[in-house]
């Protein structure tokens, strides 16, 4: 099937316009999304086409509309709640922790919570400490949550029509600078299961594992290492939760090295149970300490050159990955 | 051993708990799953199980006493026994009186356990190799380098390691399987103006050590050694024409070989050089320092041939005909004393190495230069008698390649001679310590 270059939000629209369309117990509440079509241009078009039930504006109240989400969940739809910003989704813990993620155990599997939160993190453009965080980890902890962190249009789509046709909650976590990136997207029908990774780049000396914003960074940090003849294979589990175990240890049994890289603050990370994960299932295939590569345990500054000090950048990645490599950083000839 | 049942965890910040039912007596049996007490704090009462089947054997409490929480209620045990005074799993006895505060305690009891492991620890950051007790070595390495190593019967010891602080990393280890690879070491492995393979086994200083290898080995024999040394000289090693990377060399005489090792010997001691060497290779070493232009410092000779007449033809045919690691293993056990020391790794290397085209072919022309039948085509004897440099013969008493008794027989008195009981051709690998220690010895009396 011929592929086509569109945008991530555009991708987003088709999931949510196409599983819309197939599924009338689908239906999507947020701020501004109705009127205004989204902050990020996600929904534009959908109310016209689904109607003011369907497609909804909601007050600021983030509380109310996680509950109104888990609730209509509960008792049988399929509701999308967009969060303009991850971090207010801080107000909705209760639902989320406490509701969403227990309600099917504590039914004994007859209650099921089909509730999609859509949302964005990181850091980016000087949106400040309470704009900019990288919250996987929190959702991550919690047993019964699904987390899917897409990193390209053609993921954002098909994870996402995913997440609208299983039953459990899921915490849709999109990224602020993905919204406007192209890539090729299927015509068609186009669904990603979860817990299925992908190999966005194969090499034999070290696996990088990265996901949503930092996979192009670790992209661009190995087309920086090849001029070096370093062969970098960069993995994208695509969902934290769950994982691709079997991709990650078999390429790491492959290189022997493993770099995982994410956004968030590297305190308490996902990025160290992967590496626990690793070393306890891989150990004997290690050749190096798994390498981690993490955003600073600091809240994320206002001020732009504080801010990308604050998160990974490429070079960071490259210094990850020499390091793994048992290389020594270049000569700083910048410097 | 008795089992001991504890009283109930019966409240997070509680440490006592009050009995108010018990529904056995010492001397019942219970069965695993009866409830055979309830115990009560401020919040909630709980029933206590027996997790296992027994008689009970000891219960000191009653009906009304207070019990400190997670020390046992009773214990069950087989009939007829008793309970022994602090049985190792009773913690009892170690643990201060029940009044007393139970925290400060476990953490006096935990400290220095946790405080001697960290302080061997950074003692060992800063070094590469560390003797542990009883000569043994700890050596840094990855744990997929060891799994390599391990899998093809290398001493990591032996091997030197360019990761972090010098840890064996998987590049050291398969730099030393590749023969003849350049590897990614970051110092030379080689050295120049030989054309023999070459190889520097370790670094160091001073006037280095060479090895020279017996019939049908090759230079990765000695690693083994090389760690366990104890010397800081330069270790080197070299393939014998006809044999490992030299392979393609067509010397096949003894003189020829003589003149081969010379100028790879030449090349790496100008200033001096010992030299090691194993059977045929301790011949040519005997043979070099006998023609004068080395600079030799001292010798010591493993299993020498060169001394009797004789040696096994029928081991030398058998071991060039071998093709499966059966047969191959069933002549190379001829070379030791006890079979079990012969490991399978040596066997399988040995057979590996023969998978490259024209090896045993190579060691047949060789074969056929030196040896005849059963009977050794030179001689060392006179080399031996006039040697003027500190020289140790080592022969292990059970060999059934060269007779030991002929080789005795031949030493001269100047000559040190160690006769190694139940051991055979291979000293090197069945008295691999001993070995060490006089190799070492005779290179530290040349001064």
């Amino acid at each position: 099937m011929a592929d086509r270059e569109i945008m991530y939000r555009e991708a987003l629209r088709e999931a949510i316009d196409e599983e819309m369309g197939a599924n009338p117990e689908v239906f999507i509440i947020g701020e501004g999304i109705a009127e205004r079509g989204g902050s990020y241009k996600v929904t534009e078009g959908l109310l016209a086409k689904y109607g003011p039930k369907r497609v909804r504006d909601t007050p600021i109240a983030e509380a109310g509309m996680i509950g109104v989400g888990v609730g209509a969940a509960i008792a049988g739809t399929r509701p999308i709640v967009e969060i303009l910003y991850v971090d207010f989704a801080m107000l909705g813990m209760d639902m989320i922790v406490n509701q969403a993620a227990k309600f099917r155990l504590m039914t004994g599997g007859e209650g099921r919570v089909p509730f999609v939160m859509r949302t964005q993190g990181g850091a980016g453009g000087g949106v400040a400490a309470q704009h900019s965080q990288s919250l996987e980890a929190l959702f991550y902890h919690i047993p019964g949550l699904r987390v899917v962190m897409p990193s390209t249009p053609a993921d954002a789509k098909g994870l996402l029509k995913h997440a609208l046709r299983q039953s459990d909650p899921v915490m849709f976590l999109e990224h602020k600078h993905l919204y406007m990136t192209k890539g090729p997207v299927p015509e068609g029908e186009h669904v990603v299961a979860f817990g299925k990774g992908a190999i966005r780049r194969q090499g034999k000396d070290v696996t990088v594992i990265a996901w949503s914003n930092m996979v192009q960074r670790a992209l661009d940090a190995a087309e920086d290492l090849a001029a070096e003849g370093i062969d970098v294979e960069v993995i994208d589990p695509r969902t934290l939760v769950p994982l691709d175990e079997d991709m990650i240890l078999a390429s790491v049994a492959k290189t022997r090295r493993a770099v995982i890289v994410q956004e968030a603050p590297r305190r308490g990370g996902v990025a160290s149970d992967i590496a626990s994960i690793i070393q306890d299932k891989a150990f004997f295939e290690l050749d190096a300490p798994v390498t981690i590569v993490a955003g600073l345990n600091v809240p994320i500054p206002f001020n732009l050159t504080l801010e990308a000090a604050s998160v990974p950048q490429k070079d960071d990645v490259v210094g990850g990955i020499r390091r793994a490599l048992h290389i020594g950083p270049l000569a700083a000839a910048a410097e | 051993m008795a089992d001991a049942i504890l009283v109930p965890q019966v409240g997070q910040d509680l440490t006592e708990a009050k009995i108010v039912e018990l529904h056995v007596k010492e001397g019942d049996t219970v069965k695993k799953g009866d409830m055979v007490a309830v115990v009560e704090s401020e919040k909630a009462s709980f029933e206590v199980e027996a997790f296992v089947e027994g008689v009970v054997i000891s219960l000191p409490f009653q009906v009304g006493d207070w019990a400190t929480v997670l020390e046992p209620l009773m214990h069950l045990g087989q009939p007829g026994e008793t309970l022994v005074a602090g049985p190792p799993a009773e913690p009892k006895a170690a643990k201060p009186p029940p009044t007393a505060a139970s925290e400060p305690a476990r953490e006096k009891t935990v400290v220095p356990l946790a405080v001697d492991p960290v302080k061997a620890v950074s003692k060992k950051t800063s070094l590469t190799v560390v003797p542990a007790a009883g000569g043994a070595r700890v050596v840094r390495s990855s744990p997929v380098a060891r799994v390599r190593a391990a899998a093809h019967g290398l001493d990591l010891a032996a091997i030197e390691g360019t990761g972090p602080d010098g840890a064996v990393v998987l590049r050291d280890v398969d730099s030393v399987l590749v023969t003849g690879g350049t590897g990614v070491l970051s110092t030379p492995s080689a050295w120049g103006g030989a054309d023999l393979e070459t190889r520097i086994l370790r670094q160091g200083e001073g006037v280095p050590i060479l090895f020279i290898h017996g019939f049908g080995a090759d230079l990765s024999s000695w690693r083994p050694m090389v760690g366990a040394l104890g010397i800081g000289c330069p270790l080197l090693a070299l393939d014998l024409p006809g044999h490992g990377g030299s392979r393609g060399h067509g010397a096949a005489d003894f003189d020829a070989l003589v003149e081969a090792v010379g100028r790879a010997a030449a090349a790496a001691g100008r200033d001096g050089i010992h030299l090691v060497g194993h059977s045929l290779g301790a011949a040519i070493a005997a043979a070099l320092t006998e023609r004068g232009d080395l600079d030799t410092r001292s010798l010591t000779l493993l299993s020498p041939a060169g001394l009797g007449p004789s040696i096994d033809g029928a081991f030398v045919d058998g071991f060039l005909a071998a093709r499966s690691e059966a047969a191959l293993a069933a002549w190379m056990r001829r070379l030791v004393h006890d079979p079990a020391s012969l490991r399978g790794a040596l066997v399988r290397a040995t057979l590996a190495a023969r998978e490259d085209g024209g090896l045993v072919e190579a060691q047949k022309r060789v074969a056929r230069g030196v040896f005849e039948g059963s009977t050794q085509l030179f001689s060392i004897r006179e080399a031996l008698a006039r040697l003027g440099v500190p020289c140790s013969v080592i022969v292990g008493r059970e060999d059934a390649i060269i007779p030991a008794t002929e080789t005795e027989a031949q030493v001269p008195a100047q000559v040190a001679l160690y006769r190694l009981p139940r051991v055979g051709h291979l000293p090197q690998i069945e008295a691999a310590d001993l070995v060490q220690t006089l190799i070492a010895r005779t290179v530290r009396s040349a001064g």
